[in-house]
Parts: structure tokens; C-alpha cells; sequence
């Protein structure tokens, strides 16, 4: 670099009057020393712009002297050697200065102050003296002095002397200016004017920098770009590129026989439903009755849109130039597309049937006759409820037990009461003995079952009873006592008034519930409250045993299977098919019932029907599965008793919304025909008491006639 | 063992997606994601169980097919969509720059996307674009008349008034107009194109403003769409119909509010009988012989053989129709095409009458039922309505300059056989001999009457319609239910029963008389009640004593007793018959019972409509013949 560009350029710098300085680059540095150096002989030339510099400089620095990097020394005489020698001026620490020149006492350097921390001192100063740690008072004179010193807040703890030193006012002007995130250098000016130090007019570079000849692709035009060009040029010639033209500017579509291709055979998706057509009442003219009245119209206002069964209201014009615009109509195209994009669609299958011809085809109730029509009489019992019923095997006699603790014994035909036993309290069940060359009963009161001999018997039969419920020489009593007595007056005592036989069960709140007699007459099955509550007692041998040692669930009924040794337990839900024989359970079967009120066999012993609270009637075929075949659900309360007819194909049931339904079920022997469910006949007559209905039905042996009893307190017989 | 099911990995948890899932599998904004679905025609669907779909979750979503929103995903439209948010962002940041030239360039590359394939995906034949144009004709009219404003752009709306002048001037050209019902909401058209019904709502000429929770974008990415779809469809059925598309517009006629005669209809003959002509010319024995001769030579045999009248198409009036039919057959695209054009019979390939041509058959012959005629509009008729049903029943029409230019005649014409004028009348003092003349001659009907003929299918009687006359109410052409209420069906059930009704009136009467001995009143009653109750004969024995012991003589015993015997039984048998179905329907399965009782509730609702109705009509019956009698 020359020194007359130098000179030229201070002067152009100086002419600007702008620039005082160039510190970054060293070499100017360099110059610039060379000129300070220099300076004695310069001193004329450059005197004007010096003094310029001074004058804007004044501010911030002191002297011309603060220019020089290597002060002038003066020359004084030593007091010591008496020689003269040259001192240079204290250097007073700049931006530029080296830190290491400030005057800090001690001089151990950067390292770490804890290797002090056991020692009274801190350091060393520069003559290798020690400084000693300043005095440190306690927390509460630190928080003394900060709150008595105005000036603590601008002090910070200087970890070489440790103590707080108060910060400079420059310091604190950093600070300031970090916080605000300026610059931190209250020097620096970010709008300085640009210099064109080697650039603009005169201050172009003539000489080369180095003597290699200029290569020839500075002048000769480059070929390969000369065939880029052309190969625009020619497809612009050819037409291939159309300069200029506004790629956008075919918006208007171009249509072209686009379904004249084989379409593809994907299948088309479904077409959107078509609105429905509109009808009279849209008329602009309807005829005179489908313009609504005041009170349609009003109705029609009042509703939501959304309900409307119409959404509009017809009206008549006398001419079409009265009509006015219709103003739902873009809000009824809106809601259209709505529709279109946004509506699930789901494809239905769209019924053309008569409703009627759901109804199932079934044959006409006056084919399936006999069956109970008509209330033919009935038994007041004191208006006290009657629960339990039970009609003797020969279908004459019927006894009733209410929950008064009476038991009557009437005659089915004329509805005479004969007898009538009076216990203490309420009669939990009754049920007949199905043997036909002995006759009684059993009655479940209390933790006791008694048996009781109707009167008027004849001699021979009156004889067996009596042999078989308190025989003369009692069986021998079994290995393993039982807790359930049986007692028994002796045969020459008994009589038609009390029990002859009675069995001590043991004891439960609840009077036992149900009781059950196995076709041959000699097995009784009672189901009582309570765990433990089913109990099989066999009067030929007086022994009484628990067929279960533990089940699940509460039992609610149990049944004998009128052929086979099966055994069923109804328990809230499911019911259960046990094998007695073999002591194994065969099947359990669902019915779907939330508590199962009552259950019946079919005579044939293949069918099983199941009632419930639920309302429900479930039908099982059980050869066929556990689910049930039918379930029907036609009462609307609760199921409280079911009834296989022993002979007639016929079946009821009772309710609690006081109606008893008589239904034809034919069962066929072959397995392929279902078997045939005929509703009958709805036999109402029982009063709803209480929300309580008709407790029991049962059918007579041997006659389509149905004895049923009711919470009304009456017990009435239904003949065809 | 075979792999582990892993929930929510088969299944309806995999075959559906709900929406947010695709937006977000899509990558795109929802208001782009709706755009998708409106082009491309998807939408929701109801799984069967939505617990099952949503992963257990039952809360109110939208259902969509996974498999659509994969097919979405490779759609040419949505990769648009995505440079169309890119060039946004470019364009918005060149002129927040101020870079006016980079933004102007911007702005000429804009990505604009096509929806030609969707048209072609979504309608794989040209029968299933016809039969879906129903809901774009509609949106078409509806903005065919609506003001521009910031949102819809006035180009939009001259396109879509373009594109419904193009569907009328086709349909007045094929003819193809079958049914028109003037309802409260506009008119509907029915026309039949390719075997296909189509029908369209046109709003009535006044203004409609968009209310404000109605969503224009919407609305107007189906419009988008909908004119895509009409330009295709209406490009097929030009050009299987031998025209240009587009159709020519006259400028001039058209700021003159000429309305569908500012177009003109040209056999497309010049572009392509070029290629036609080389494509077609065969050399037989040196001789050259085009397709257009054989086919001539063709039509000449059939045209002989089956003595057939001139069936050919008329001329429309403003439309330069080339009357040419030999041109005509050989600019037809297809022969094919050609035969399922309800109005161009094709003699080319003479087929067989098959079921669909004979029941269209009649139709056809009362597609000209104006063809006689020549209508003068007045000036208060809605013009754009009449002269699209005339000129599509092959009526001529005219009407005064007020109603727009392009009129055929003026008033004076003396072929003009109808006025459609819509005026109570007024009896003009200042008439001329020659005006008298003419309004003798002429016949002055109102609106309805076009309508009306149109939908009967013949020319009705005018006196009924005359004008200033109180017209007969206009019935829907489309039908309703068949157990619906019918109109125009007589009060037949009601006769006998006005006739009881009289008798009771009088049964009343006489009661009323009887009342001042309410004694005697309760036994007589009691013992009618016991006859009709007894079902021996001992049992009326007794009642007859009973009533003579009342004091009632045997004359009308025995008719009250009949009397009321009848109604028991008729209240009886159904009433068993009814308890015994009643038992039935308990063995029916759950699914049946719902099943009928839904239907059941139907068809009561519409009895109990249908029998409002009735009733209206008889009160509103009765109330007219008391006038009558009155006055």
C-alpha cells in the first residue's frame, strides 16, 4: 500500500469532516504511528485537520496526547543515582488498555479465591505482600450497611479483594445499557456513514495484481451460452415457447367429449337421493283445502323448523303475477348441499309389504277349542290374599291357602267349601298328592310342612292314607340323622281336623315357598329362604335330606322332570338340570330373566317354559338348546305363575296386571316341527290390588278348566 | 394358536375415520378438506356400532370411509390446494415487499386446479351425469339471477346464466320438456334427457339476497363443481345433437335483454366435416363414395319402407336450425347416442320397438302440443317462464318490447291465437273496429292455462281460464302417494255418511221432542239397549215387554231394535277379529313388532292427513251450497 493513497485518503476523510478515526484495522494503526512518529515534521501540513479532530474530540478525551499509544517521557533526575532519567506518565487504563495494568492490590490472578478460604490473607500484592482479608461483619451489619449506604445497591462483590466495591459510574452505564439491550460501548455509533475507502471516483486500483495475462474468456462471448440462447430462440421461432404468456389465463374451461372412452369399470359410486317431488300443497293455486287454517298456521309458526312437518306453509294466489319470491329458497339449496356433503347416508332396503302380513299366520282360537272362555263361579276369601292353590290329581276337590293361615278344601263344580283349617300364620304353598289310591295334601306353614287328610273319604282309601303318612311300624331311622322331624300322630287318632303328619323344618323367616311332589307320590321337594333351603323329603321311609350341600344363587322354584330322575333348580337367572341318579347337573340354561318368578315342565317332558318378573315367558325346547326357543313378552307387569295343562295341549299364565293368559301348545314327537304356540284366550276378571295381580293357575286334571287365585282374595275357576 | 386379535387393529375401528383423523391425516385445513369432499362427492358414513368405530368412545362425530380419505389422499385437486397455500404465501409476502413485478408473475403462474377426472370418476357414464345434473341446473338458475357482489365475482354469474340459457335452448331444441308445476318456491321443469328425468326449481324473477347464516363458499365450491359438470354434459348433448357448443352469443341481442335468443343454435358441420370427409371417403369399383351418401342411400330405403310422416325436428324460432336432415344425421357423433335422443329418431338403424321406446311413445306426440299456435305474451307474465314452456311444446311466441328485444312478431301479427295475459279485465272505451276485431279473434287466457295443458298433455278448454275468471286449482303433475289424498277425487265415502248425518240431525230433532218427558225416556232407552244386547230369543222377548210396558208401540221397536242390532254387530266382528290379531302380534319377534308398529304409525299419520283433508274439503263444500242455497 502506497503512502499517497494514504495521504489521499486522510485528506478525503478529512474533507468530510466526519471521520475522526480508524482503529479496527491494524494496519491503519501502523500508519498512523508512522505519522505520529513523523509528527514533528508533518506538524504544518496536517495542523488543520488535527485541530478539527481536536474539537470534536474534546469531549471525550482529554489531550492529543491520549492519541499517542507510547506516551511521551520526561526527563527528570533521579534522586538516587542523581542521573537523569526518563519517566513516562502514569497510564491511565482505556477501552483499549490492558487490563492487567489496573490497579488491583492483589495479585494472585485468576484463580480460584477458595484456596484463601482457611487463611487470614487473600493474596499478594504486587511486592509479594500479603493482602489481608478485609474485615467481614455479620449478616445484620451487611444488611446495616446496605440499608445506610446509598450507595450499596451500585456496589458488587469483587471476589479478588472480597469485599463489596462500589462500581464505577462507566460500569454501571454497561450495565444500563445491557438492560436495555443496546450496544455496550457508549462509544459506538450503529449510524456511522459508510467511508468508501477503496472505492468511488480516483481510487480505482491501476496497477495488476499479479503480471498473468488476462484469460480469453473475458472477451471472447462463451460458446455453450451461445447454444443455450439459441435453443430458446429457435423454440420461440418454432413456436414451442410462447414468450410472455400468462399461464392463468385460460380459466375458461375447455370441455371435450370426455365420456366418449370406454369407462372404466369401477363401480359408479351411489348417486345422491333426489329431493322428493313436491305435492298439491305446494301449489301456487292448491285447491281450497290445503290452505292452513288460523290455528294450523299458528301451530305451524310455533313449532321449531326442525319439527315442521312442512317446510312452508301453502297458500293460495288468485294469479301467478300476486306471487311474491320465495325467501327460503337459497337457505333450502344451502341446506340441500348441506345434506349432500355432510349427511351420513345409509342404503335401506325400502319395505313394500302390508304391515299386516308381519303379523304371524296362526290358526283361529275357535279351531283349538276346548279352552277356558268364562268365569264360571268364585271363592271369596275374606278378601285376604290367596297365594297358594292346588287342585286334587282327580279334579274334583280344590284346596286354597291364604295368607291368613286358612286352608279350604272346596269342590271345583260347584265351589262349596267343605272344610277349612285354620293355622297360625300365612300359608306358604299347598300342593296335593298325585297319588290316586291315597288322597292328601301337604301345607307349608311356618318352619313346618304339615299333611293333611281331606274328609269324607272313602273307607279304603282313607285306610292307605292313613298306612302311609303314619304307618304302624315306623321305617328304621336312616344312619345319618337329618334335622328335619317328622312327627306323626298315630294312625287310630288321626283325623281329618288336624295334620296327621308333620314335618319340622329348620327354621327360616319365611314360611317354605314352594313344595313340589314327584309324580309317584313319594318324594316332596320344599324350597325354603335361605342357603340350605331345599329340601327332598320321602314319606315311605320318613327321611328327610338336603339334595345340595351348596348352590349358587338364591333357588327360587324347583321341579320334578314327570319322567326321567331330572331335577330342576330355577335360581334368580339361570336354571339348572340335574341329574338325581347320577348326582351330576346336565344342563344350565339362560332364559335371559332377570329373576325368575316361575316355571313349569311339559307333561311330555321336553319343554320347559320359564316366567319372570321381567315380564318375559321364555319357551326352551331342551333337546334343542339352552337359549330359549320362543321368548315372549305380551303381559304388562309381571309374570307370576305358569301352567302346563296335563293332558290338554294347553298352557297359561297369570300376571300381575290381573289377566291370566290361555295359551295352545302343541309339541310333536318328530324333531323337525317346532312345536305350535297359539294364544287363546286373555281371561280377565281378577281386580289389581295393591299392584298385585293373580298369584297362581292351575289347570284341573282331566277338564280344560283353570283355577286361579288372585291378591283381590278371590280364587275363581274358568270353564270353556 | 393363531395371532393375538389386537383391539382397534381390524374392524370397524380401522374401516372409519373420524374427520379430524383425516384433516389431519390429509395435512390440510378443514376448510380445504370440505372443498375435497364436496368435489369429490364423499361423505360421512354411519358405522354400525359407533363405540366400535371411535375406539370406544361415544362422543358426536363424523364417520368417514378410510378408504376414501386414502383415495383422497392421492388426489391431483389436494396437491393443488397445497401449491395454491404456498403461492398465498408467496403472493403475500411479494406485496408486502412491495416486489409488484415478482407478485404480478406470481399472480399469471397461479396454480389453478382441474376437475375433469373428478367428473369423470364420479360419473363413469354419461347416463349417470345426466341423471345427477338435477341439484346443478337448480344452483344454476338460482345464481343465474342473483346479484354480484365481494363474494360471487359477475363473471361467475354470467357463466352460470350462460350455462342455463345452454340447458333451455337444448331442451327447446330436443323438446325434451315434459312436466311444469308454478309452486309458492318458483317452477319446476321436468324434462326427460337420455331416459333420464330431470327436474329443476327455478326461483320466480325477483331479486334474493343470501341470508346471512347461509355459507357462500360453500355454496360456491359446489357451484364450481356443478359447472364443470354442466359444460361436460351439455358438450355431449350438443354435440350428439349435431350443434356447436358453445353455442354462438350474440352481444347486441343479449344487452338487449333477449334473454335465451341472444344464442344461436349451429349444426356443427364446418369443423368437422373436414375430417369427416377424409376419415369416411371410400373408393368402391373407382367410384368415391362418402359414409354421408350411404347413409342417405340408407334413409331413403327405411324412409320408403316404413311411410313414416316427416318426423324430423322443427325449426326453432331465433335459432338458425339447419333444416338440412341429411346434414343433420351426418353430424350426429354416435349413431348409438343418436337412438337414446328422445326427440332425434334415428332412422339409420331402424330397431325393433322395444318396451321403453312405446312408453315413451305417446309422449313424443304431445312434445309439440303448441305446434299450432302462436302466443303473445303480455307484458305483466313473467316472459323467461313462457317462452321456455312454448317454444319447448313447439309454439311460436312473441311479446312486447318491454319484456326484452328479440321478439319474432309484434301484437299486431294476425297469426297470434293466444294471449297469456295475466289482468283482471278492463273494458276499454277507445277501441278501435280492427282492435275489437283482433280481440275477438284471439283467445285471452291466463298463465295457468299453459301450465295446465302442458301437464294434461293436451289443450284444454280456454273458458275455464279466460281471463279475469277465478281459476281451478293448479295440482302437482309429479304425483303423490298412492294413499295420499286425491283432490280431484269426488266426496265418495262421504254420501252416505252426509245421509246419516241428516238422520241424525232428525234422530236429534226427535229426541229433542221426546226430552220434555225425560221419564219415559231412560226405560225406552234401556230397553232398545237390552235388545240389541240379547243374543236369544227369550232375552227380546223380555226387552219387547219391557218396551211395551214403557209405552213405545212395535212399529218402532222393531226398527230400533234392527237399528241397533246392526251396529252391535258391526261393532262387534271386527272387534274380535281385531282381539284375535292382537293375541297374534304377541308372537312376533321384537325386531317384526317395531317393524309393524313403525308402519302402522305411518299409515295412520296419513290416514289421519288424508282425512283432515277430506274433511276441509267437505266443510268448505257444504259451506259453498249454503251460500248458493242463501243467495
Amino acid at each position: 500500500m502506497g503512502s499517497e493513497d494514504e495521504g489521499e485518503e486522510e485528506e478525503d476523510a478529512s474533507d468530510d469532516g466526519q471521520v475522526d478515526e480508524f482503529p479496527e484495522i491494524d494496519t491503519r494503526s501502523d500508519t498512523e504511528d508512522e505519522d505520529y512518529v513523523e509528527d514533528g515534521e508533518d506538524e504544518s501540513e496536517e495542523s488543520e485537520d488535527e485541530e478539527e479532530e481536536d474539537e470534536e474530540d474534546s469531549s471525550e478525551e482529554g489531550s492529543d496526547e491520549d492519541m499517542h499509544i507510547f506516551p511521551k517521557a520526561k526527563t527528570v533526575i533521579s534522586d538516587i543515582t542523581g542521573q537523569p532519567k526518563r519517566v513516562y506518565p502514569e497510564i491511565e487504563p482505556d477501552y483499549d488498555s490492558d487490563s492487567s495494568t489496573e490497579d488491583t492490590p492483589n495479585r494472585v490472578g485468576d484463580v480460584p479465591m477458595h484456596w484463601y478460604d482457611d487463611l487470614p490473607h487473600v493474596g499478594y500484592d504486587i511486592n509479594g505482600k500479603k493482602v489481608l482479608r478485609p474485615a467481614r461483619g455479620d449478616e445484620l451489619d451487611n444488611f446495616l450497611k446496605t440499608v445506610e449506604d446509598p450507595e450499596a445497591w451500585t456496589s458488587a462483590f469483587d471476589k479478588n479483594l472480597q469485599m463489596d466495591k462500589p462500581l464505577s459510574p462507566e460500569e454501571l452505564d454497561i450495565i444500563r445499557r445491557l438492560q436495555q439491550g443496546e450496544n455496550p460501548d457508549a462509544n459506538y455509533d450503529p449510524y456511522e456513514p459508510t467511508v468508501e475507502w477503496f472505492t468511488g471516483k480516483g481510487k480505482e486500483e491501476i496497477m495488476p495484481l499479479s503480471a498473468a495475462p488476462e484469460p480469453k474468456r473475458r472477451w471472447v462471448p462463451s460458446k455453450w451460452e451461445k447454444q443455450k440462447v439459441m435453443k430458446i430462440v429457435r423454440a420461440i421461432r418454432q413456436g414451442r415457447i410462447l414468450p410472455n404468456k400468462p399461464k392463468t389465463a385460460s380459466t375458461q374451461p375447455q370441455y371435450y367429449a370426455i365420456w366418449n372412452d370406454e369407462p372404466s369399470n369401477a363401480p359408479a359410486p351411489l348417486p345422491a337421493p333426489k329431493p322428493r317431488l313436491p305435492g298439491n300443497a305446494e301449489s301456487y293455486n292448491p285447491p281450497e283445502e290445503y290452505v292452513p287454517t288460523q290455528e294450523e298456521r299458528e301451530k305451524w309458526e310455533t313449532t321449531d323448523p326442525e319439527d315442521r312437518e312442512r317446510d312452508f306453509l301453502p297458500q293460495k294466489y288468485s294469479a301467478l303475477r300476486l306471487v311474491p319470491a320465495y325467501d327460503q329458497f337459497i337457505k333450502e339449496r344451502f341446506s340441500r348441499q348441506l345434506d349432500l356433503y355432510l349427511a351420513p347416508r345409509v342404503q335401506r332396503v325400502k319395505l313394500q309389504i302390508d304391515p299386516e302380513s308381519l303379523i304371524p299366520k296362526l290358526p283361529s282360537p275357535s279351531s283349538l277349542k276346548p279352552f277356558p272362555v268364562y268365569r264360571s263361579l268364585q271363592v271369596p276369601h275374606e278378601g285376604r290374599r290367596v297365594r297358594a292353590v292346588s287342585v286334587s290329581p282327580d279334579g274334583g276337590w280344590v284346596i286354597t291357602g291364604d295368607e291368613g293361615g286358612v286352608v279350604r278344601l272346596w269342590e271345583v263344580i260347584v265351589g262349596k267349601e267343605v272344610k277349612r283349617w285354620t293355622f297360625k300364620s300365612k300359608v306358604g304353598a299347598v300342593e296335593w298328592c298325585p297319588r290316586m289310591d291315597v288322597s292328601f295334601f301337604a301345607v307349608a306353614i311356618e318352619d313346618h310342612i304339615h299333611f293333611l287328610i281331606p274328609p269324607n273319604l272313602p273307607a279304603p282309601i282313607l285306610t292307605a292314607t292313613q298306612h302311609v303318612l303314619s304307618p304302624a311300624n315306623l321305617p328304621p331311622a336312616p344312619a345319618v340323622p337329618s334335622p328335619v322331624k317328622w312327627v306323626s300322630v298315630p294312625a287310630a287318632q288321626s283325623s281329618s281336623d288336624a295334620p296327621v303328619l308333620t314335618l319340622n323344618l329348620p327354621s327360616s323367616p319365611e314360611p317354605p315357598k314352594q313344595l313340589v311332589w314327584h309324580r309317584k307320590g313319594d318324594y316332596l321337594a320344599s324350597v325354603s329362604e335361605g342357603q340350605a333351603g331345599v329340601w327332598m323329603h320321602q314319606v315311605s321311609r320318613r327321611h328327610s335330606q338336603a339334595p345340595f350341600k351348596k348352590i349358587k344363587g338364591a333357588v327360587q322354584l324347583v321341579l320334578f322332570h314327570p319322567s326321567k330322575p331330572y331335577f330342576f333348580v330355577a335360581t334368580q337367572r339361570y336354571v339348572r338340570m340335574y341329574n338325581l341318579a347320577e348326582q351330576k347337573l346336565l344342563k344350565t340354561l339362560t332364559p335371559g330373566i332377570r329373576w325368575i318368578s316361575s316355571m313349569d315342565v311339559h307333561p311330555s317332558g321336553d319343554h320347559l317354559i320359564v316366567g319372570g318378573y321381567d315380564r318375559k315367558l321364555c319357551w326352551f325346547d331342551l333337546e334343542l338348546s339352552d337359549k330359549p326357543y320362543k321368548i315372549l313378552r305380551y303381559h304388562s307387569r309381571a309374570l307370576r305363575s305358569v301352567h302346563f295343562h296335563p293332558t290338554y295341549p294347553l298352557f297359561a299364565s297369570s300376571s300381575d296386571d290381573g289377566s291370566i293368559q290361555v295359551f295352545h301348545a302343541r309339541v310333536y314327537n318328530d324333531l323337525m316341527t317346532n312345536p305350535l304356540i297359539v294364544p287363546l284366550k286373555i281371561l280377565r276378571g281378577h281386580e289389581v290390588k295393591d299392584g298385585l295381580g293373580v298369584f297362581a293357575v292351575r289347570w284341573v286334571p282331566r277338564q280344560p278348566w283353570l283355577v286361579s287365585t288372585g291378591a283381590d282374595g278371590q280364587a275363581s275357576v274358568w270353564c270353556s | 394358536m393363531g395371532r393375538l386379535k389386537q383391539k382397534g387393529k381390524a374392524g370397524a375401528a380401522k374401516a372409519y375415520m373420524t374427520r379430524s383423523a383425516a384433516v389431519k391425516k390429509l395435512q390440510c385445513s378443514l376448510a380445504d378438506f370440505r372443498r375435497l369432499c364436496i368435489l369429490k362427492g364423499i361423505f360421512p358414513r354411519e358405522p354400525r356400532n359407533r363405540k366400535k368405530a371411535n375406539k370406544g368412545s361415544s362422543a358426536p362425530t363424523n364417520f368417514y370411509y378410510t378408504k376414501d380419505i386414502a383415495y383422497l389422499a392421492h388426489e391431483p385437486v389436494l396437491r393443488k390446494l397445497r401449491e395454491h397455500k404456498a403461492f398465498a404465501k408467496k403472493l403475500a409476502r411479494a406485496l408486502g415487499r412491495g416486489e409488484w413485478s415478482s407478485a404480478k408473475s406470481l399472480e399469471e403462474n397461479k396454480p389453478v386446479y382441474r376437475l375433469d377426472h373428478i367428473i369423470k370418476e364420479r360419473y363413469p357414464t354419461f347416463v349417470d351425469a345426466v341423471r345427477d345434473i338435477d341439484d346443478a341446473l337448480c344452483m344454476i338458475f338460482l345464481f343465474a339471477t342473483l346479484p354480484s357482489d365481494s363474494k360471487i365475482s359477475p363473471s361467475l354469474i354470467e357463466n352460470c346464466a350462460r350455462l342455463a340459457a345452454e340447458w333451455q335452448l337444448y331442451v327447446m331444441h330436443t323438446h325434451a320438456l315434459r312436466k311444469v308445476f308454478l309452486s309458492i318456491k318458483g317452477v319446476y321443469y321436468q324434462a326427460e334427457v337420455f331416459d333420464q328425468t330431470v327436474t329443476w326449481l327455478v326461483p320466480y324473477q325477483f331479486t334474493q339476497t343470501i341470508p346471512a347464516d347461509v355459507d357462500v363458499r360453500v355454496m360456491l365450491t359446489f357451484l364450481e363443481l356443478y359447472q364443470t359438470l354442466l359444460g361436460f354434459v351439455f358438450f355431449k348433448l350438443y354435440t350428439d345433437a349435431g350443434l356447436v357448443y358453445p353455442p354462438p352469443i350474440d352481444t347486441k341481442k343479449d344487452e338487449g335483454a333477449a334473454g335465451v335468443g341472444a344464442f344461436s343454435l349451429q349444426e356443427a358441420k364446418d369443423a368437422r366435416s373436414a375430417a369427416n370427409t377424409k376419415s369416411k371417403v371410400v373408393e368402391v369399383d373407382g367410384k368415391r363414395i362418402s359414409s354421408k351418401d350411404v347413409r342417405q342411400t340408407i334413409k331413403s330405403i327405411t324412409a320408403s319402407s316404413m311411410d313414416g310422416p316427416d318426423v324430423q325436428m322443427p325449426s326453432v324460432d331465433g335459432a338458425q336450425v339447419n333444416d338440412d336432415d341429411e346434414e343433420f344425421v351426418e353430424d350426429t357423433m354416435e349413431d348409438n347416442a343418436d337412438d337414446d335422443t328422445p326427440s332425434a329418431p334415428a332412422f339409420t338403424t331402424a330397431p325393433l320397438p322395444t318396451l321403453k321406446t312405446l312408453s315413451t311413445l305417446p309422449q313424443s306426440t304431445s312434445s309439440k302440443l303448441f305446434a299450432p299456435y302462436t302466443f303473445w305474451l303480455s307484458r305483466e307474465t313473467s316472459r323467461p317462464i313462457f317462452e321456455f314452456i312454448v317454444r319447448s311444446f313447439g309454439g311460436r311466441i312473441g311479446w312486447p318490447a318491454t319484456s326484452g328485444s328479440g321478439s319474432p312478431f309484434d301484437e299486431s301479427d294476425e297469426s297470434i291465437t293466444h294471449v297469456i295475459i295475466d289482468r283482471p279485465v278492463v273494458q276499454k272505451s277507445n277501441e278501435t273496429e280492427a282492435e275489437r276485431e283482433r280481440r275477438r279473434r284471439r283467445k285471452y287466457v291466463q298463465p295457468q292455462w299453459v301450465v295446465d295443458s302442458v301437464n294434461a298433455g293436451k289443450i284444454l278448454l280456454e273458458d275455464l281460464y279466460a281471463q279475469g275468471k277465478t281459476l281451478p286449482p293448479h295440482l302437482s303433475p309429479f304425483g303423490e302417494r298412492a294413499d295420499a289424498y286425491d283432490p280431484t277425487a269426488g266426496l265418495v265415502g262421504r254420501e252416505d255418511d252426509e245421509e246419516m248425518e241428516d238422520e241424525e240431525m232428525v234422530a236429534e230433532g226427535e229426541d229433542e221432542e221426546v226430552e220434555g218427558s225425560a221419564d219415559e225416556e231412560l226405560p225406552v232407552k234401556a230397553a232398545l239397549k237390552a235388545a240389541a244386547a240379547a243374543e236369544d230369543a227369550a232375552a227380546l222377548r223380555a226387552a219387547e215387554l219391557e218396551a211395551e210396558a214403557a209405552g213405545v208401540d212395535f212399529g218402532t221397536f222393531e226398527k230400533e231394535t234392527k237399528k241397533a242390532q246392526k251396529k252391535a254387530r258391526k261393532a262387534d266382528a271386527p272387534k274380535e277379529d281385531e282381539a284375535e290379531q292382537d293375541m297374534n302380534k304377541m308372537m312376533m319377534s321384537n325386531k317384526q313388532r317395531k317393524l309393524y308398529e313403525r308402519m302402522k304409525y305411518g299409515e295412520k299419520k296419513r290416514a289421519a292427513e288424508r282425512q283432515q283433508l277430506e274433511q276441509k274439503k267437505w266443510e268448505i263444500e257444504k259451506e259453498k251450497k249454503r251460500r248458493g242455497k242463501s243467495s
